[in-house]
């Protein structure tokens, strides 16, 4: 997948100009095209023809009988009035929205401040945080949610027990997934733990490429540390922290693995997530037409909060071109 | 995967003389199937078994698979639970009228139920388990304690040993995580009450019932009483209970046999300080009933050698099979003799049990409730830390299973 994704990056810039294309034969005028064709095909049929799928499949009924029999059976909207006309679904929605928000804030501005960090400090310091950092990255995410339960573990976590050594003996024996915020709460500490490593990496390269001497300037005519960070720092890494803002956003919304492990969307349904309430109706139910149907309205919904995104993305494309 | 090993099947059926067997790992043990595929080979001259071992995770997407599929194999064991799923969906062969044939009268009455639908047998016994209660007969004997037969036998015999080890304040006389959901069904069932009960295809949640909250009552009780550590809000295997059990500061813990060898990895001398008894019932000198988890044996309906299938099932029912699967710790499925099982404490305790073994609603969407989000649990979370009081939680876990099952 990532090699068909970066095959296609290079050759995107490749067509020439309209004006010398006109006087070139075909044969070299397809060549660029026929170079794109095999990433174009790999793309349409890995990434399109599922895509395409899930979309046919929402329209149709699709349980265990039918999956079993083979049968085809349309029932044009009824998958979504189903999951629309759930309340559950709206409250699950809010939570995911309001989560994937919390997660995204998070990871983009501890990540920013790491990155700012790593700039401003010395070399072997730098280089200590950096391994940490990598490390904290390649934990596999499963291992990190056992190693994250067993932290906040009621009777046996080291944070419980930590607390109480401060002298907090209220959190002996504290229970922090007695309730969906809580639990959500500490998912999101475990989400943000291991996106963090990448969004600082790729701001803190992008914070290498201010030039120093624009931070000598910004000293010489006496701005403040705060200054110098909104006239200096920012203006050069505003796209990519959009950019980081973006993927994070992506990748958040549709975090499942975490969320399920950690208490599989409980206490009582209360850190349901949008993926989980599709893994539920489409793995755990056999309601395989639903679940592609909340699969489609998720999408829907990521579209909507990331239109402003998009639309930039899709304006700066062009203008680059 | 399942679709290679059902091609391979089909290349080599040409001779008509092969039986894929799919087993799960961990059931019937090799020295039994060893010698019961040589007896099936010598009886049926060019038949030759093809045993395959499956594993337990993501079964279920590969019998769908296979089941669906134009080269199924013609034996397969089904998770009881996962049973009725199939049996619906008519991909199972019919076995009601050879019944007979294969002990039929000595069936395991919580497999039975679940291999049956619209009364018919889609599914035979094969094996089952159940829980009982681990203790720690070294501190029961110091205590003074005896196995307790009743329900307030138990409570006192908790309370004793909370007394008797008062000087450790990390002791539990019972561990007892709070989702434990099969005691409570335990509990449920010695109230006389259920979960669920069948009218047609329809199941309907009985969780509004007194029997229900005074088995909820009684679960408070133990964790009052026992004072357990236990998370109130995750099942047995968060953390898993067999290692807190192994770290000796546990008297007793609802378990299933193999916990033990669990607990003994931790502390190899645990075993032999341990022992078990049936879970208690409210009417002393009985055993309350026990949730009977277990597999089944089918054959698929698109078996191309369903008589063959027949015959090996015919053989693996049959009590000299069924007695090895006793020695090996499990409840025999279709033979009542467990003499074998009985040899050690921990399968005989199991035994006790499981003639008063019952079977989760043999409703075609169970596998939603376990798979998913289960109600019960989350009624015990709720009634437990208080958060909702009896009447609240089975009302909301009655509305939830509704809603999964219906």
């Amino acid at each position: 997948m990532t090699a068909t994704v970066d095959a296609v990056a290079p050759v995107g810039p490749v067509p020439p100009a309209p004006s010398a294309v006109r006087r070139r034969p075909f044969g070299e005028r397809a060549l660029p095209y026929l170079l794109l064709a095999p990433a174009v095909l790999a793309l349409l049929v890995m990434l399109g023809w599922p895509a395409l799928q899930v979309v046919l499949i929402s329209f149709r009924k699709l349980d265990l009988g039918e999956l079993v029999r083979g049968e085809v059976v349309w029932t044009g909207f009824d998958n979504y009035a189903e999951v629309l006309a759930d309340p559950e679904f709206w409250s699950i929605t809010l939570r995911t929205v309001l989560f994937t928000a919390g997660c995204v804030a998070g990871t983009v501005l501890a990540g920013l401040g790491i990155a700012v960090l790593m700039r401003h400090i010395g070399p072997k310091v730098r280089i200590v945080l950096q391994i940490a950092l990598v490390l904290a990255w390649a934990v596999p995410i499963l291992a990190a949610t056992t190693v994250f339960q067993w932290i906040f573990d009621q009777q046996y976590g080291i944070l419980n027990k930590t607390l109480v050594l401060l002298g907090f003996e209220s959190f002996a024996g504290h229970s922090w997934f007695s309730t969906g915020a809580s639990t959500l709460v500490v998912i999101g500490l475990l989400i943000v733990w291991q996106a963090v490593p990448f969004i600082a990496f790729t701001l803190y390269a992008g914070l290498l490429a201010v030039p120093r001497d624009l931070y000598e300037a910004a000293g010489m005519d006496g701005a403040s540390g705060t200054q110098t960070f909104r006239a200096v720092t920012w203006p050069s890494i505003a796209p990519l922290v959009t950019m980081s803002t973006f993927l994070s956003v992506l990748w958040d919304f549709k975090v499942f693995a975490q969320v399920w492990a950690i208490r599989e969307g409980g206490p009582d349904g209360g850190s349901t997530t949008l993926p989980v309430l599709q893994y539920l109706k489409g793995i755990a139910s056999s309601h395989f037409g639903v679940a592609a149907a909340v699969a489609v309205v998720m999408t829907l919904v990521l579209v909507v909060f990331t239109a402003q995104y998009l639309r930039m993305l899709l304006r700066s494309g062009r203008e680059e071109l | 995967m399942a679709l290679l090993a059902t091609g391979c099947g089909g290349g080599t059926a040409a001779g008509s003389g092969e039986l894929t067997v799919w087993l799960m790992n961990g059931s019937a043990p090799t020295s039994l199937t060893d010698e019961l595929h040589k007896e099936f080979e010598d009886k049926h001259p060019g038949v030759k078994v093809k045993y395959e071992i499956q594993q337990w995770t993501g079964i279920q997407d590969k019998l769908t698979t296979a089941l669906a599929g134009n080269q199924p194999p013609d034996v397969v064991e089904l998770g009881n639970t996962q049973n009725p799923k199939f049996a619906k969906e008519r991909v199972l062969t019919d076995l009601t009228a050879d019944a007979s044939e294969l002990a039929g009268s000595q069936w395991l009455e919580g497999l039975k139920q679940s291999g049956a639908w619209q009364g018919k047998q889609y599914g035979v016994p094969f094996y089952a388990a159940n829980r009982s209660v681990i203790y720690r007969k070294d501190l029961f004997d110091k205590a003074g304690i005896k196995e307790p037969t009743s329900r307030a036998e138990w409570l006192e015999a908790i309370r004793k040993l909370k007394a008797a080890n008062a000087s450790d304040p990390e002791f539990q006389p019972l561990y007892l995580a709070g989702q434990n959901w099969y005691s409570l069904l335990s509990f449920i069932w010695d109230e006389g009450g259920d979960i669920a009960k069948q009218e047609g295809e329809k199941f309907t949640a009985t969780l509004e019932t007194a029997q229900v909250k005074s088995a909820l009552e009684f679960y408070k009780q133990l964790v009052e009483v026992s004072g357990t550590k236990a998370p109130k809000d995750a099942d047995e295997q968060k953390p898993e209970q067999a290692g807190v059990y192994g770290q000796g500061k546990v008297g007793m813990i609802i378990g299933l046999p193999w916990e033990v060898d669990t607990a003994a990895k931790t502390d190899p001398s645990i075993k032999a300080k341990s022992a078990a008894f049936p879970i208690p019932s409210k009417n002393a000198g009985t055993n309350a009933p026990v949730f009977q988890g277990g597999s089944n044996l089918a054959i698929p309906a698109g078996s191309k050698n369903a008589a063959l299938a027949k015959d090996y099932l015919k053989l693996m029912t049959s009590a000299k099979y069924q007695s090895q699967l006793a020695k090996s710790g499990m409840v025999p499925g279709t033979s009542k003799d467990t003499g074998e099982l009985e040899a050690s404490p921990f399968g005989a305790a199991m035994a006790k049990g499981s003639r008063n073994g019952r079977a989760v609603p043999a409703s075609p969407k169970w596998g939603t409730v376990e798979e998913g989000q289960n109600p019960l649990k989350d009624m015990l979370t709720a009634y437990l830390t208080g958060a909702k009081d009896a009447t609240k939680a089975t009302a909301d876990a009655a509305a939830k299973l509704n809603g999964l099952l219906g």
